[in-house]
């Protein structure tokens, strides 16, 4: 049909045609256009304040003090200011203290989410959609109501303090999502491969073990990342359970009505930095878990 | 899904993720209302007698005041504590005023202690009664604790004793007060939870009682501080101007995603990024940028806009405040809505969209009768979830402002049980309130949506 019109209508509307065609043309370009210059400045708008900090804390003191700042700043790169605040007091602590919460709360969480979300992406069973619905109502919960309860708790069992209690918290607050992530990782992989298994004569197990669970690592060890990162990034609760044993956030915070510019940009910037590289590590699993959550 | 086996497995799978979550979720929740609604100290009851196997007799609510009786020593039922008031009793021997031996238990005011061996006094005096008209004696008597006992001996001032033991007893005390319904009860208590006064020690007042009760006085106590409205109407304040704002940012972006330009996957992670940065860490940028020697200002004076530095950041200016935190949080929390709604879109077929275009749709009728219903139950858990966090708002407000100018009701939750104030009561109101709106907020938010489909369907 379309190419009997082609056919009958080239003669007569060639000219027209081009016309048109090189009008919407120009009119794509122009959109293409448009859509790359929103895209490069809502780019630059999320890049500024991560370039403008860490400007700040490669400089030396005085340029972090200096005023007005220059506009393109790392004029005179130095570490003195990074070094002044990792020396600074409660500091190493707290990265020693805050590397050790993430790393309890990954390894608990993974463990107690991967069997979860195995169970929700492999079996229907009464009371699934309940629990999903239950997890995600727990992900949205408020945070803040949990940390002081359970730091009178803490208290009176002395636990208060201590940077295990902390990452039982942090455990209580990552577990939803991991739960959702790690169901997503198991439910793209598909159950046939596993059926293959069992038909070619290995076990249920072993074709857990050999088929789903090497095509899953990868998906599972983001997740523990991006649980790594939320443990690292917590400061409410941190702060709640804590007082010599700060996590890095809560001493950061502390410090900060005390503090001088140097130590506030040289901390922003220092807790700033495992983000970027972890959430670069696991973008492709990131939009996983909602898009199974929104189903 | 794919497994229609009928077995235990899928539970025992999420028995340990149910379990961690009643333990470390569900428990605290209900304890924080607790917190909030219950005062463990409300009232101290009174018994028959200075004993706890005697019978209660009634309770006088913390903070009345009282008239205290009499006093007695207790052997120590309880470990002591920090407030527990105890009295030392000697038992002593000496040969009594007319010659006779005499032997008993006599409180250890009554003797000035002459000499002691290894820290145990052992030789002492009895005192000299300096109040007028009082008896000029001191008694000796058969049990310790009490001063109403059978009397052993009567012994003159001065008289030489030779201490043989040394009890310590709890003190309680026996008062008078008023009720919760206005009658008057007399009873014993022990000493730790009754305040004497200094000047007049037949009076004192209750200082914390031992029995709880359901309470509002932490919810008036927490409507009558003077951070309260504050810190309540900036929280809404602040949703309400973040939210409208992330959800535009959030659609421009994935729209910008689902135009597959070049370098998507580039632009993609940049805008994922603020999803992981610390809340503290975008709080102390953003606090960078609006200091008086901050980028804001360098840059108005780099353009020669102004001669000197505005302040943004002082109790005059607190819209400035308002104004960094919005952005604070624009920038940070945009990613997640942007997330699932990318999310929602790549559950959209292509072909909707493609044939909407075909028909002539412009960009702004295909976002809102084509991409916008579509991604209705991805907006709205991003909505929920984003009211809910942004209710939430704490180590942004607290890097900007300092946490005394602005302030909010998680600021306010941290404020009453930070390192100077451990009130668990109080933060646990704030936090209940915090939990009261988001339930709210989320209801109304599923009910809006429902409703409006259901006005669709008829």
């Amino acid at each position: 049909m379309t190419a009997e019109i082609k056919l009958t209508n080239a003669g007569v509307a060639s000219a027209e045609m081009q016309a048109m065609r090189r009008r919407a043309l120009r009119r794509l370009r122009i959109n293409r256009g448009i859509t790359y210059a929103i895209a490069i400045s809502l780019a630059v708008w999320i890049i500024l304040p991560i370039y403008l900090i860490g400007s700040m804390a490669l400089t030396t003191p005085a340029g972090v003090r200096g005023f007005p700042k220059a506009i393109f700043p790392f004029t005179d790169i130095s570490l003195d200011t990074m070094s002044f605040f990792l020396q600074s007091q409660g500091i190493l602590r707290g990265i020693v203290n805050s590397i050790v919460v993430a790393l309890i709360t990954l390894v608990l969480s993974t463990l107690i989410a991967a069997p979860a979300g195995y169970a929700i992406s492999r079996y229907v069973f009464r009371g699934r959609d309940f629990y999903r619905l239950a997890i995600l109502g727990v992900r949205a919960f408020p945070v803040i109501v949990l940390a002081v309860p359970l730091a009178v708790l803490f208290m009176r069992m002395g636990l208060f303090d201590k940077t295990y209690s902390v990452a039982l918290m942090h455990t209580a607050l990552t577990l939803p999502t991991t739960v959702l992530v790690i169901g997503s990782v198991f439910a793209s992989i598909p159950y046939e491969l596993e059926e293959a298994a069992t038909v070619h004569g290995a076990t249920a197990l072993q074709a857990f073990r050999r088929v789903v669970v090497p095509l899953a690592l990868p998906g599972i060890a983001a997740a523990a990342i991006f649980t790594f990162v939320m443990s690292w990034n917590e400061v409410f609760a941190a702060s709640i359970l804590t007082l010599e044993n700060r996590t890095l956030p809560a001493q950061v915070l502390n410090a900060l009505n005390k503090s001088s510019p140097e130590y506030q940009f040289a901390g922003g910037f220092f807790m700033l930095i495992p983000s970027l590289i972890f959430i670069f590590f696991i973008r492709r699993y990131l939009f996983n878990m909602w898009g199974q959550v929104t189903k | 899904m794919k497994r229609k086996k009928r077995n235990w497995t899928p539970y025992i799978l999420l028995a340990p993720s149910l379990i961690y979550l009643a333990v470390f979720f569900a428990w605290p929740m209900v304890r924080s209302l607790s917190l909030a609604f219950y005062k463990d100290d409300a009232q101290l009851s009174l018994r028959a007698e200075a004993s706890f196997t005697s019978p209660v007799v009634g309770a006088i609510p913390q903070a009345a005041t009282v008239t205290i009786l009499d006093t007695q020593g207790n052997h120590l039922e309880t470990a002591v504590d920090s407030g527990t008031i105890t009295e030392v009793w000697y038992r002593i021997s000496s040969s009594g005023a007319d010659g006779a031996a005499a032997e008993g238990w006599i409180l250890s005011d009554r003797v000035r202690v002459d000499e002691e061996s290894g820290g145990v006094p052992t030789l002492g005096r009895i005192r000299a009664v300096r109040r007028s008209g009082a008896d000029p004696q001191s008694s000796v008597y058969v049990q310790p604790g009490s001063s109403h006992g059978e009397v052993a001996a009567r012994l003159d001032a001065q008289t030489e004793v030779n201490i043989l033991e040394l009890v310590t007893l709890e003190v309680w005390y026996q008062v008078s007060g008023t009720d919760r319904e206005g009658q008057t009860i007399e009873g014993w208590a022990q000493s730790a939870f009754i305040t004497r006064g200094e000047q007049d020690p037949s009076s004192g007042f209750i200082k914390k009682g031992d029995t709880g009760e359901w309470t509002l006085d932490f919810i008036r106590a927490m409507v009558a501080d003077r951070f309260f409205m504050s810190a309540l109407t900036t929280t809404l304040l602040l949703t309400v101007i973040t939210i409208p704002i992330q959800f535009v940012v959030a659609l421009v972006m994935a729209l910008v995603i689902q135009a597959r330009l070049k370098g998507n996957t580039l632009f993609l992670y940049l805008f994922a990024i603020p999803l992981g940065v610390s809340e503290l860490a975008v709080g102390i940028v953003f606090y960078l940028l609006f200091t008086e020697s901050g980028y804001i200002n360098s840059f108005l004076m780099g353009l020669g806009l102004i001669d000197q530095s505005i302040t943004f950041i002082s109790i005059q200016t607190r819209h400035w405040i308002i104004i960094a935190i919005v952005l604070a949080e624009v920038w940070r929390a945009t990613s997640i809505v942007m997330v699932i709604l990318v999310s929602g879109l790549q559950a959209v077929p292509t072909e909707l969209l493609e044939a909407a275009e075909l028909y002539g749709a412009g960009l702004w009728q295909r976002v809102r009768h084509v991409i916008l219903p579509l991604l209705k139950p991805s907006i709205q858990v991003a909505l929920i979830l984003r009211t809910i966090l942004a209710l939430q708002v704490f180590a942004v407000v607290m890097a900007i402002s300092g946490g005394d100018i602005v302030t909010t009701l998680s600021r306010e939750t941290y404020r009453w049980y930070s390192e100077e104030i451990r009130n668990p009561n109080m933060a646990a109101a704030y936090a209940g309130l915090i939990m009261l709106i988001s339930i709210f907020t989320a209801i109304f938010y599923l009910r809006a949506v429902r409703t409006q489909e259901e006005a669709a369907i008829t």
